[in-house]
């Protein structure tokens, strides 16, 4: 009887197994069914907006179509949620985004064409070194109070020039050291003063304002009370904001809501005062997959889709109710990194072997690993197709971005060819090494638990070593890598990625100018500034400094050219890829015109909700 | 005993199953190089995320055929994945015992400008199949070596706290439960950030199972000294000691090999524990780090939400985790029955 079993099973097995072994080759037709599917693209904001006066209040009015009021819109925010909804001092772009819902600024972005705007101000005039503010007439507070130029001369003289909270903003707009100064002409009318003429100074307008009669007394007790004012401890019918949604309620690690401001100084065309929403949403998850869940199961309304996840996002879009914009390049740009430094720390020892060092200074070093490197697959491969090689470190959606800068594709002969005018040779089993005979080996780095850059890591491995070079490839923890790139400087190669914006290159100051504090490739502790500034290090202090104080655009745009001309060529930072951004919102919200500079909901107040929609699909 | 061990686990039909699933395991990556394709970073990039290779045997006109493949041309399109079809173009057929492109010996191979992705590729373009029998090398061994860490350690300190009682076994059970309530996993956290980088991800890997196997001994060497605490007034720990033996012979020779079935037991059960911790570390990316394999972190590409919808085969090294540890814990409770007196019978 046993045996029996198991001849039986036996045989079975095998009639299995020979199943799955014989399978006949049947050819398909491959059925073209891309055709049909439509490439992404977006509507223009065809929005138009005018100051209006009504009763002694000036609007700002949108011609934008009338919608009904009502409503939630159902954000959200990855990681662990904001810090503060202190504006002033917020150190993440979480925390930022969740405060400045609340706080507007005296200009703001036109999503369209990137220039500044006029948004709390109700216009403003630039004269030489001379802005001009005007405010607009009868607008509140939400406690009632009204917003007048004290609050202004407030917020720019006591909190953020005399330092409090978050100083980045008043160290973008020192020059040579100098800070501009604030003047309150009357009481709707502002005026600053920047020691030199300082394009930048604009953007910084855009900084929220802060009530006086609420911040003042934080101001008083000192900075570090003010660090811990407004934390997300805060009562939220103690806040007194400007902005369109005001907080309600907030539950750490799980949501922050909003709530319409009745008394908001936009209206729409036929006088309502804006926005139609009730409320708005902030979910806050934990990290990309669990949002693209939400999103699925209806928990969230607006989404930004990886690139990874754009096929299934698509493939979805035919059932369910949302619809997917491309936005064009995203501002974040990948990069890898040579570490150029050629100074020795205190104890005398050089940062960088004195070896690896005559490699990484070598341009044709350099370059021969820029020409070896295969982008078009990186894109392919790690971004699935959403995102674009970038050869400058300008995003490509920057208004600054140099064009004559033409992309190349991977050269292996080129690199070759490059490599051995420095004296770089092979020997017979492809292994590469310099003229002094020793083997170019060296280690890459990258943070470790991001699929993409270690995915990137292991692309480029691959690359150099078709040269001959030995990668070590190492993804290393965050905040260790922090600190060799910012203050130890013992590492070969790095890939990383950064964020910087399409509309300001002087926010690349700190990457670019020679004692910048992150000017990683070739990075200099407080007491070697000036030590060893290489000649087109040199050039870059120099146009970034002219860069900030010319005045028009196109004086601007020949700096800032000239700037990626020289890391084009120069390569101490390579750049990989710049993604797409994709976004995805419900179909459900009308008045729906994502941009590029301003992404999906930067008209928040004009969105609304189709009520026939809503009925329509109960 | 080891004998009885042997032929009572062959006896249990799970047991056995066990052992059949461990020694193919074991015998798999130990010839990886020969049965696997490819060498573990073998990679063709524009082949990423390839499907498993499709092998016929009987050809397009119904004929019985020596088994072949076709080769995967990629065709890119925004909108949709990467959509591989079958270049129909050139049949590549599949070769045993051969020398492959890389000029060694393979147990399966296929023709000169054939590809054979077994279980697909990943992001990479590099072949699943070679990278789990390689990565199978770090996630079936390692267990071992921390049981060689931990083990030795767990019976002689459970051995003299249990043989000498008293004062001197207060102050030792005080000290190992002290040891015990260090919370591992922000240990291991902490640990990761402070490891110097220039060590290989394979020695920092060792280096994490040693200390875990470091703090883990405690819990092993509290039941040990139990045991001993029992047999030590057993009469032939009295005649040694009449005879002047001294007290660690005492404890090494005569105490603690009445301690072995507890021992083989424990190590059997606790061997999946250390698969499992490796894959959850390197999950997190605490353990073996890319372009190096383990089965955790080829199983952390199939975090990506969509790869499991549209890759599974990206989950392979998940399911043979699950095999192993099943494995060890059939094999390791059969032995625990077999040597447990009282459920004899």
């Amino acid at each position: 009887m046993k045996i029996q079993g198991y001849v039986l099973s036996v045989i079975l097995f095998l009639i299995l197994f020979a199943g799955a072994c014989i399978r006949r080759d049947v050819p398909q037709n491959i059925t073209e069914n891309s055709a049909q599917t439509e490439t992404l693209s977006v509507n223009e904001y065809p929005v138009n907006r005018k100051n209006v006066t009504i009763n002694g209040v000036d609007y700002l009015q949108t011609d934008a179509p009338v919608g009904n009021f009502g409503g939630t819109l159902i954000n959200s925010t990855i990681g662990e949620g904001p810090k503060t909804f202190n504006p002033f001092n917020s150190k993440d772009a979480t925390s930022s985004t969740l405060s400045d819902i609340m706080y507007d600024g005296l200009v703001t972005i036109d999503p369209v064409t990137g220039e500044y705007i006029p948004k709390l101000a109700k216009s403003f005039e630039v004269n030489g070194n001379d802005y001009i503010i005007h405010l607009r007439h009868g607008l509140k507070w939400s406690d009632g109070k009204p917003i007048t130029a004290d609050d202004v001369y407030f917020t720019w003289k006591n909190i953020i020039l005399d330092g409090f909270g978050n100083t980045s903003t008043r160290d973008s707009i020192a020059v040579e050291g100098k800070l501009p100064t604030v003047q309150k002409l009357d009481n709707y009318t502002v005026k600053f003063t920047t020691p030199k003429p300082f394009a930048p100074f604009l953007a910084s307008l855009s900084t929220p304002i802060a009530p006086k009669h609420v911040f003042e007394p934080a101001v008083k007790k000192g900075k570090e009370f003010f660090d811990t004012f407004m934390s997300t401890n805060i009562k939220p019918n103690e806040l007194v904001i400007s902005g369109a949604f005001k907080l309600t309620e907030y539950v750490p690690a799980q949501r922050a809501v909003y709530k319409r401001n009745p008394n908001y100084y936009v209206i729409n065309s036929k006088g309502k005062k804006l926005p139609y929403l009730d409320k708005l949403v902030y979910l806050i998850v934990g990290d990309v997959n669990n949002e693209v869940l939400k999103f699925e199961g209806g928990e969230l309304d607006v989404i930004g889709v990886r690139g990874t996840d754009v096929p299934r996002f698509r493939e979805r879009q035919k059932k369910d109710d949302f619809s997917l914009g491309n936005l064009g390049p995203d501002t974040g740009t990948m990069y890898l990194s040579v570490n150029i430094n050629d100074r020795k720390n205190k104890e005398g020892k050089p940062y960088v072997d004195p070896i690896k060092q005559k490699w990484f200074s070598d341009k044709n070093f350099r370059t021969a690993v820029d020409y070896a490197l295969d982008r078009e697959n990186m894109v392919y491969n790690v971004a699935n197709g959403f995102a674009k090689p970038l050869f400058t470190p300008e995003s490509l959606n920057s208004i600054f971005l140099n064009k004559s800068l033409r992309p190349y594709p991977r050269n292996l002969e080129k690199s070759k060819e490059l490599l051995e005018k420095s004296g770089f040779y092979t020997d017979d089993k492809g292994r590469l090494f310099d003229k002094e005979g020793n083997r170019v080996e060296f280690t890459l780095m990258t943070n470790a638990g991001n699929t993409e850059r270690e995915a990137i890591g292991v692309m480029v491995k691959q690359d150099l070593e078709d040269l001959g070079m030995k990668v070590n490839f190492k993804p290393i923890e965050f905040n260790s890598l922090v600190n060799k790139l910012l203050s130890t400087y013992d590492w070969d190669m790095v890939i990383m990625g950064l964020t910087g914006s399409p509309l300001e290159p002087n926010g690349g100051k700190n990457v670019w100018m020679s004692n910048g504090a992150l000017h990683m490739f070739n990075q200099r502790g407080q007491d070697e500034y000036n030590i060893g500034v290489l000649p087109w290090e040199k050039e870059l202090d120099y146009l970034f400094e002219n860069g900030a104080t010319a005045l028009t655009f196109d004086k601007r745009k020949k700096y800032y050219d000239r700037y990626q001309e020289i890391i084009y060529n120069e390569k101490p930072m390579i750049y990989l890829y710049s993604p797409l951004r994709i976004t995805a919102i419900r179909n459900k919200f009308k008045n729906i015109y994502p941009t590029s500079l301003g992404g999906v909901i930067h008209n928040i107040e004009e969105i609304y909700i189709d009520k026939e929609d809503k009925n329509g699909n109960p | 005993m080891l004998k009885i061990i042997i032929s009572g686990l062959w006896k249990d039909k799970f047991a056995r199953m066990g052992m059949i699933v461990l020694a193919v395991i074991y015998l798999a990556i130990l010839f990886a190089p020969i049965i696997a394709p490819y060498s573990k970073d073998y990679s063709d990039r524009s082949l990423a995320y390839v499907p498993p290779s499709k092998i016929f045997t009987i050809d397009e006109n119904g004929h019985f055929s020596k088994p072949y493949t076709y080769n995967y041309v990629r065709k890119f399109d925004e909108n949709n994945f990467n959509v591989y079809n079958i270049d129909r173009s050139q049949k590549h057929y599949l070769k045993f015992f051969s020398t492959g492109e890389d000029g060694k010996f393979h147990l399966v191979t296929v023709d000169k400008g054939g590809k054979l992705f077994l279980l697909g590729t990943d992001i990479n373009g590099r072949d699943v199949f070679s990278r789990i029998l390689f990565g199978g090398r770090i996630s079936m061994t390692i267990g071992f070596l921390a049981l060689f860490v931990l083990f030795p350690i767990g019976m002689l300190y459970g051995g003299i706290s249990g043989y000498f009682g008293g004062k001197i076994d207060t102050i030792m059970m005080r000290i190992a439960e002290g040891i015990m309530s260090i919370p591992s996993f922000y240990l291991l956290i902490i640990l990761a950030s402070i490891l110097p980088a220039g060590m290989t991800s394979v020695q920092r890997f060792l280096l994490i199972v040693v200390i875990l196997a470091l703090i883990g001994w405690a819990g092993f060497a509290r039941v040990v000294r139990g045991m001993v605490l029992s047999i030590k007034n057993q009469e032939y720990v009295q005649a040694a000691k009449s005879i002047g033996a001294s007290d660690l012979r005492i404890i090494l020779k005569h105490i603690l090999p009445q301690t072995t079935s507890f021992i083989i037991v424990a190590i059997t059960l606790s061997i999946p524990s250390y698969i499992l911790s490796e894959s959850g570390l390197s999950f997190l990316g605490l353990g073996i780090q890319q372009p190096d394999a383990s089965w955790g972190n080829m199983l952390k590409e199939a975090q990506i939400f969509s790869n499991i919808i549209y890759r599974p085969w990206l989950l392979t090294p998940g399911f043979l985790i699950f095999l192993a540890v099943l494995s060890f814990n059939l094999v390791g409770d059969t032995v625990r029955d077999i040597l447990d007196p009282k459920s004899k019978d």
